[in-house]
């Protein structure tokens, strides 16, 4: 069986959108809720002691994000 | 049945309920283009057309301001709850913009999703034809501006072409393949061609 690629997922999700767009878009939706929820969770539990932005400033130089 | 999304008036309408990153995108140009023109660009203009993948930033396009104006538009931020990465300070935040480098803003005690500002002058030529000729998009009550599809494509396939950008470029080619102009693609495709000359 051939493995698929992105493209092929791609392919699939744009017939699935076309055929049933109201299902699709739902999930779509919960996929977008629920990372948005998830990185909220995540950096709030990271940086619940002391100054947010002090954190999560210290946190992105690390990371290389911020100079 | 109804359809993943039609055109109204020249209006993409993509039919689909707002999300939560919509909200902070609706949340972020209301803010932003009481001061200026803006235009979204890049990996939100495939998923707020149905791409299936997170994403952490937003591009957005904004026209260079001069420091008076910007320093309106960073403390309308502020006051809206966004706090920006590189600083709280105007003196220290005007410098990147001046010198053509983006800057990004989040809600505050949150870091994603951000809005990545992207200055942009007349020498970007693509990036300056792209603010100056938007093409318009509605999910629900939210209308915003995006690059005219065959733009965004050519872009993403021509000038960015990460494994993620020709995805993204895939999704807006079957999406919209109905309403996707041959002359549009020549048209477009010399300009930003032109510009990778000038970068």
């Amino acid at each position: 069986m051939k493995k698929w690629s992105n493209f092929d997922y791609i392919d699939f999700y744009v017939q699935k959108m076309n055929e049933d767009p109201v299902n699709y878009f739902e999930q779509h939706k919960e996929f977008i809720n629920a990372q948005i929820k998830g990185s909220n969770s995540l950096f709030s539990n990271m940086f619940k002691d002391g100054d947010f932005k002090i954190q999560a400033r210290e946190y992105l130089r690390n990371r290389g994000i911020l100079k | 049945m109804s359809k993943a999304y039609s055109v109204e008036d020249d209006v993409i309408v993509i039919n689909r309920d707002l999300n939560e990153l919509d909200l902070f995108v609706k949340d972020f140009l209301d803010v932003l283009s009481k001061h200026c023109d803006y235009l979204v660009v890049s990996g939100y203009v495939s998923i707020c057309t149905g791409r299936a993948r997170g994403t952490e930033d937003i591009d957005v396009l904004f026209p260079l301001l001069s420091e008076p104006y910007f320093s309106k538009l960073f403390n309308d931020l502020k006051v809206n709850s966004f706090w920006c990465y590189q600083g709280d300070q105007i003196k220290d935040i005007f410098p990147y913009i001046r010198d053509g480098l983006n800057i990004r803003f989040a809600k505050i005690n949150r870091v994603l999703p951000n809005i990545e500002l992207i200055p942009v002058i007349e020498v970007k030529k693509a990036q300056y034809f792209e603010l100056k000729h938007p093409q318009r998009i509605r999910i629900k009550d939210f209308e915003f501006k995006i690059p005219p599809v065959e733009f965004e494509i050519l872009y993403k396939e021509i000038r960015l072409a990460s494994p993620k950008d020709f995805e993204d470029a895939s999704h807006l080619r079957k999406m919209f393949s109905d309403i996707l102009s041959e002359d549009k693609f020549k048209k477009y495709k010399s300009i930003i061609e032109e510009n990778e000359k000038v970068v």
